[in-house]
């Protein structure tokens, strides 16, 4: 039954949007989880995000982030950080975004109680091009955030002996990531 | 003098909607849509098989994944002349029926019903008044007085808290709003229960399609699912009563609560029928195919010219040659390279950002032309092109609403007056019935094929060497979506999508011809230009979706969604 819900949010098309679907493909090949989480590429989500994180206890997001820090900082946010976010002007159905989801879970009442955002500052968001060298090298902390974030909440993770193949059908051969140890 | 307002929600860095309006005499004088983001993820698709194009296209658009993927598959069947199996129509049909009823119920629900209804006056409304109202137009069960009162006590606990919350940003008590408490409960508590049954339709998508957002059983010459009815790991027996009832629980929702809701507010606010019309001409394509071949569909299509029913032009094929000869995109007022309209199979998608410049170049969206028209698409346009050829099934859902907004005390509407912004409305609910009866048809159908003992799902697609060209159409949640494909040496040597809302949110042409949301914008009354609500109204009746967007997070909650006056 599961409890918590690890997301890899963006495009995987759009340059460093992909960050949080590489994320998760990484923490798939290289650790066995309980059956008690589950790892899902949501890709831009929108306002279905709302069905992925109701009735969770626990809640972990990896997406590309703006900010004026660097590109390539990897940021943290718990869920008053979010909520702090008003909704948007609903234009388009994208634009209701996560902190509109976690806002509906909480007028449901079954909003999760741990979440967290790990941001990680782009770079570039181009059509078709790779991942940026800082987004690369903010993979390697931004694991690190999440795996901490389990062991306080006492889920349990465990390193596979061998890493299993990282798909990332997205890319060309040539393109190939490099994945950290 | 008139004074230009922009709408520009700007927490999102790329690729959403933008519109300008100017205001003269508080109505709407002139106007402009725009996209602010970069179209030209199709260039990474030059090169690559055609038969992982699916996956890709897949990913445009996280809010419509499921349309992209089917358009791209019969892109390249229709390049291949490959026909599919019955099993993998039927079951195609059902995924997108399921996807297709999740988006209207979103829609209507989560998108656009706060434009007319006033969340803060449902502390006033009396829910025992409410359960008595909602007992005299639907049978729904879920009206009762004990969920009614539940659903005012969230609308409380929120308002209680100081902040907001989720109705942070609405035109609360603003002029435009005219419905009572009671009906302003009834509609909330409805967008609460929304909220489950698009859920529903999305696990039926999630069923067949082995996962959610992005379904895996899709590929070029039919579909992956393996057909066994005792196997757990295979479409078993067990799966398909899964999906029948979660088909029938969203069936009786959307027409005892989205259908009968809808007609309500058309009822209530009578002058809508008589605002938004814009581009009469109607565009939309034959979808639902019932046979291997693609020779016969459920839902017909065609092209109105000027608003002229009479004047019908039906389509025969999802890519009857009308269709393929007369699209073509115009880059004129939009920040790409060229100086001529193209067709999609030379179409080119060369970037030349120059700002926003309404008398120049202003959006990132072509603007797709039918023979040299803008063409509206959409529910509207597909029950209108239905409701003038006599297809019966639009038809029974057309003639029920009108009658049931007259049994509400509204004005007995005529199919005239759904040219306008509450026309898009009750026509994108008139569809949703369709497609809930038409879904519990191809179950049938596709249980009834499999007890005869035909398990087949796949043609093993042939690839020529020599070059050959394809388009795929789907008439998707919001119109017709088409991608044009050719295809070289077994590789993709152009590739363009030809999206619904780049129809809808096309920009200005060479001939300075208004795209559909532009025209439909004109003379807007607006009771408070500093809150455009009217505008927002016009606007969301058409289900815009932009962006097939970078979604990163922007959490310096920076001011959002601004009406800004210049």
């Amino acid at each position: 039954m599961r409890t918590a819900l690890i997301g890899g949010i963006g495009n995987v098309l759009l340059g460093d949007d992909a960050v949080g679907p590489y994320v998760l493909r990484l923490l798939e090949s290289k650790y066995e989880f309980g059956s008690d989480i589950e790892l899902l590429d949501l890709g831009t989500p929108a306002l279905d995000l709302t069905h992925q994180i109701v009735g969770l206890k626990s809640l972990i997001l990896i997406d590309s982030v703006t900010s004026d820090d660097p590109p390539g900082t990897v940021i943290l946010y718990k869920k008053d950080d979010i909520l702090r976010v008003a909704p948007a002007e609903r234009l388009d159905p994208h634009s209701p975004a996560l902190s509109e989801c976690l806002l509906t879970a909480e007028m449901l009442g079954s909003s999760p109680e741990n979440v967290l955002l790990v941001g990680i500052v782009g770079a570039g968001f181009e059509p078709g091009s790779a991942l940026s060298e800082s987004a690369r090298n903010a993979v390697g902390p931004a694991i690190e955030a999440i795996l901490s974030e389990l062991r306080r909440l006492g889920y349990a993770v465990q390193r596979k002996s061998s890493a299993g193949k990282l798909a990332l059908w997205w890319t060309q051969p040539s393109e190939e990531l490099p994945t950290p140890s | 003098m008139a004074k230009r307002i922009t709408i520009d929600p700007i927490t999102r860095i790329e690729g959403h909607l933008r519109i300008d309006v100017e205001v003269d005499n508080y109505a709407v004088s002139n106007a402009w849509a725009s996209c602010t983001m970069w179209r030209g993820i199709e260039k990474i698709l030059r090169g690559r098989d055609p038969r992982d194009a699916w996956l890709f296209t897949q990913r445009f658009c996280g809010v419509c994944t499921t349309v992209h993927a089917m358009a791209s598959v019969r892109s390249v069947e229709d390049a291949l002349k490959l026909e599919i199996p019955p099993n993998a129509q039927y079951i195609r049909n059902l995924i997108l029926i399921a996807h297709a009823l999740h988006d209207h119920i979103v829609h209507f629900y989560q998108l656009s019903a706060l434009d007319w209804v006033d969340v803060m006056q449902i502390p006033k409304a009396d829910p025992a008044a409410t359960a008595k109202l909602a007992e005299s137009i639907s049978p729904w069960t879920r009206n009762s007085r004990n969920e009614l009162k539940a659903a005012q006590d969230r609308v409380n606990a929120v308002a209680a808290s100081g902040q907001l919350g989720i109705f942070a940003n609405g035109y609360w008590g603003h002029p435009a709003m005219k419905l009572s408490p009671e009906v302003n409960l009834l509609a909330f508590s409805h967008y609460v229960q929304a909220l489950e049954y698009q859920r529903k339709a999305l696990q039926v998508v999630g069923i067949l399609g082995s996962k959610t957002p992005h379904i895996q059983n899709l590929t070029v010459g039919g579909v992956a699912n393996a057909i066994d009815l005792d196997s757990q790991s295979a479409l078993s027996m067990d799966k398909l009563e899964m999906i029948r009832g979660l088909l029938a629980e969203v069936a009786q929702f959307v027409q005892q609560v989205y259908f009968v809701d809808v007609c309500a507010v058309a009822a209530m606010y009578p002058t809508w029928f008589g605002i938004g019309s814009g581009v009469k001409n109607y565009l939309a394509v034959p979808d639902l195919p019932i046979d291997s071949r693609g020779s016969a569909y459920e839902l017909p299509g065609g092209y109105i010219h000027g608003g002229e029913l009479g004047g019908v032009k039906g389509f025969q094929t999802a890519a009857d040659p009308a269709f393929r000869q007369a699209v073509t995109e115009d880059v004129m007022h939009a920040y790409y390279q060229g100086d001529k309209p193209l067709h999609p199979w030379v179409g080119e998608t060369e970037p030349a950002f120059t700002g926003w410049d309404g008398e120049q170049k202003y959006s990132w969206v072509k603007a797709p032309r039918y023979n040299g028209e803008p063409a509206q698409v959409g529910p509207l346009a597909q029950v209108l092109i239905g409701y003038a050829q006599g297809h019966p099934l639009t038809k029974k859902y057309t003639d029920m609403a009108i009658e049931k907004v007259a049994a509400i005390g509204g004005p007995r509407a005529t199919p005239a007056a759904l040219h306008s912004t509450l026309g898009r409305h009750a026509a994108r609910a008139i569809r949703a019935c369709m497609l809930a009866e038409l879904a519990q048809k191809h179950w049938q159908l596709l249980v009834d094929n499999i007890a005869k003992g035909d398990y087949s799902v796949h043609n093993q697609p042939v690839l020529p060497s020599h070059e050959v060209q394809g388009v795929g159409t789907h008439e998707a949640p919001r119109g017709t979506l088409s991608h044009w494909i050719v295809i070289k040496d077994e590789k993709i040597k152009n590739y363009q999508a030809v999206v619904p809302s780049t129809w809808n949110a096309s920009p200005r042409d060479q001939k300075g011809t208004h795209g559909p949301y532009e025209a439909s914008l004109l003379h807007t009354p607006l009771a408070r230009p500093e809150e455009p609500l009217e505008v927002l109204r016009t606007v969301h009746s058409f289900d815009p979706c932009m962006a097939c967007a970078c979604h990163a997070f922007d959490p310096s909650g920076r001011k959002i969604g601004v009406a800004k006056i210049l």
